[in-house]
């Protein structure tokens, strides 16, 4: 099968610290893939990095065949490829649909704003429907018409999922979407996710909560200084030697239950 | 009396272009740019040279238009790697380059002497008409540019340079190029604000490099502030109160009986007063921007 983002050596240091050393690995299409790794383990910065808010020393990115590495961010977006962010700031003079709004880049220029075109109309009437279906979808509902920056933190992270799905991607990739989340916005979130994946979006989700990681990834990927250590199925995870050692230290006896 | 509130509602009209062009770039794209006077400059010195060499109004206008829009290009390009406050330095240094150009290029700007005798808008009517014609005209031509203004922050385009004043993460991560959006907003800034340079100009028939003095940034930007940051009707608000405090010391001078060195400094210190009450009591401005909530 071909793989829809393939990472290749990908290399980045920060003066002497090489957070993330060669790491290779791929996506496939309709997949839903977790990167798990301990605190300082080069999670986010691996996101970073794909996405082009990090520029890497060394490797190549490719996204159905067509490099990435080298493009500022806002182009990568344009290729298909969303991200969000751990902690989602949001604007505190725009209500959600604004916001929501903005999200869709399509025909936002100078005059065709000014003058009303007819692609900018089109644009602002398809983006009004495609964000009235988003809001309904991610519980956004009754948030229409606040103000963004009032949301609570497990809504401003619904709403950094609902902006990147604006702009229709093939892959999304999620920075923590649970930390700071009520455990039942944490199930609603698990749904809207698997429907979102059965509509053919791929998903790469850094995570922390292991119950999030079993209940919706097909696979995972283990990060451990820099370092891919393992790529597995959920329910393997806490029977690989590589993870409980990276999660607790080499030589250690301890039950698997630790991670679990 | 008459003539004189024609007077001052002409030069708030004027003002009140200057200050729409500001608050788009700091109200609407969060650009703090205290350079915003070399684009007004750019405006009413092409008046001026156009009239030395012979040009009509017009042309002259058009040409100044266009030059502050090639400023207004590379600014935004010299500062593509700084951070927003290290920007503004650098608007307020460029700014003063052009002052100080326009204060020694005497055989082009006429120096410190400035170019006076400028061509008026409606040259071809009686005094007190024109007046009247001219004070029309600008009122017509603020309330167009307002609703444009307002059409513009609630467009698209609009909308996008809000998520960049506000989260420019966010912004660069949904996929707009935001040097992009920050260059377009500086550059119909700059044509907006060359325009009222262009019209201040031509109205008191005078230019000079006083005209550029970096207090003049700071007096559009605390009628900005006063008024509301963002807001268009705040921004007008705030040019009208600013040019009827700039313009009433004169009587208080002679009311309270002070000297005319006093009176200047009154004016200032006036604005300043004004400006720091409405910081401390509504910070937001009189008017202060509003959510737009979507139908």
């Amino acid at each position: 099968m071909n793989a829809l983002l393939k990472v290749t050596g990908m290399a980045k240091a920060y003066g002497g610290n090489q957070v993330l050393a060669s790491v290779d690995f791929e996506v496939r299409p309709g997949e839903i893939i977790g990167v798990i790794g301990p605190n300082g383990s080069g999670k986010s910065t691996l996101l970073n990095a794909i996405s082009g808010f990090t520029p890497i020393d060394r490797g190549e990115v490719l996204l159905q065949g067509r490099p990435l590495q080298g493009m500022p961010a806002h182009r990568i977006v344009e290729q298909g490829l969303a991200r969000t962010f751990q902690l989602p700031s949001m604007p505190d003079k725009m209500t959600v649909m604004e916001v929501l709004l903005a999200a869709s880049t399509t025909a936002h220029g100078f005059w065709g704003s000014l003058l009303g075109s007819r692609a900018n109309r089109e644009a602002e009437r398809a983006g009004r429907a495609r964000a009235e279906q988003l809001l309904d979808e991610l519980l956004l509902r009754k948030v229409r018409d606040n103000a963004a920056a009032a949301l609570s933190g497990g809504q401003k992270k619904l709403l950094s999922v609902a902006c990147a799905l604006m702009g229709k991607p093939q892959l999304l990739m999620l920075d923590e979407p649970t930390a700071g989340v009520h455990p039942n916005l944490r199930r609603d979130m698990i749904q809207t996710l698997q429907h979102l994946n059965r509509q053919g979006l791929a998903l790469m989700i850094v995570e922390h909560d292991m119950h999030f990681i079993r209940d919706l990834c097909h696979r995972c990927i283990v990060l451990d200084r820099g370092q891919i250590v393992a790529v597995c199925t959920p329910a393997e995870l806490s029977s690989n030697e590589q993870v409980l050692e990276a999660y607790l230290g080499r030589g250690t006896r301890h039950p698997k239950e630790a991670i679990a | 009396m008459f003539e004189f509130c024609l007077h001052v509602l002409t030069l708030a009209c004027i003002y009140g272009l200057i200050a729409l062009a500001l608050n788009l770039q700091a109200g609407y794209t969060g650009l703090l740019n205290f350079g915003h006077i070399a684009f007004v400059g750019i405006g009413a010195y092409a008046v001026g040279i156009g009239h030395l060499a012979g040009w009509a109004l017009l042309p002259s206008l058009i040409a100044g238009v266009l030059a502050a829009m090639a400023l207004a290009w590379l600014v935004a390009r010299l500062g593509r790697n700084l951070a927003s406050d290290y920007w503004g330095i650098a608007t307020l240094a460029v700014a003063e380059i052009v002052r100080i150009i326009a204060l020694n290029q005497d055989s082009l700007t006429g120096g410190a002497q400035g170019i006076s005798a400028l061509p008026g808008l409606f040259a071809g009517a009686s005094n007190a008409h024109q007046n009247l014609y001219t004070t029309l005209l600008l009122m017509v031509l603020t309330a167009l540019f307002a609703v444009l203004s307002v059409r513009l922050a609630n467009s698209r385009f609009g909308r996008a340079l809000r998520l960049l004043r506000e989260q420019p993460q966010l912004a660069s991560c949904l996929g707009y190029d935001l040097l992009q959006l920050k260059s377009r907003a500086l550059m119909a800034s700059a044509a907006l604000a060359a325009l009222g340079g262009a019209l201040l100009a031509s109205y008191t028939s005078y230019v000079s490099a006083d005209y550029l003095l970096a207090a003049q940034t700071f007096l559009v930007w605390s009628m900005v502030m006063i008024g509301g940051l963002g807001s268009v009707r705040g921004v007008l608000l705030g040019a009208l109160l600013v040019q009827c405090a700039y313009s009433f010391v004169p009587f208080a001078k002679d009311y309270l009986n002070i000297g005319s060195d006093v009176a200047g400094a009154l004016r200032i210190g006036l604005v300043g007063v004004i400006l720091l009450v409405c910081l401390l009591w509504r910070s937001g401005g009189l008017l202060p921007e509003r959510l737009r909530v979507m139908p």
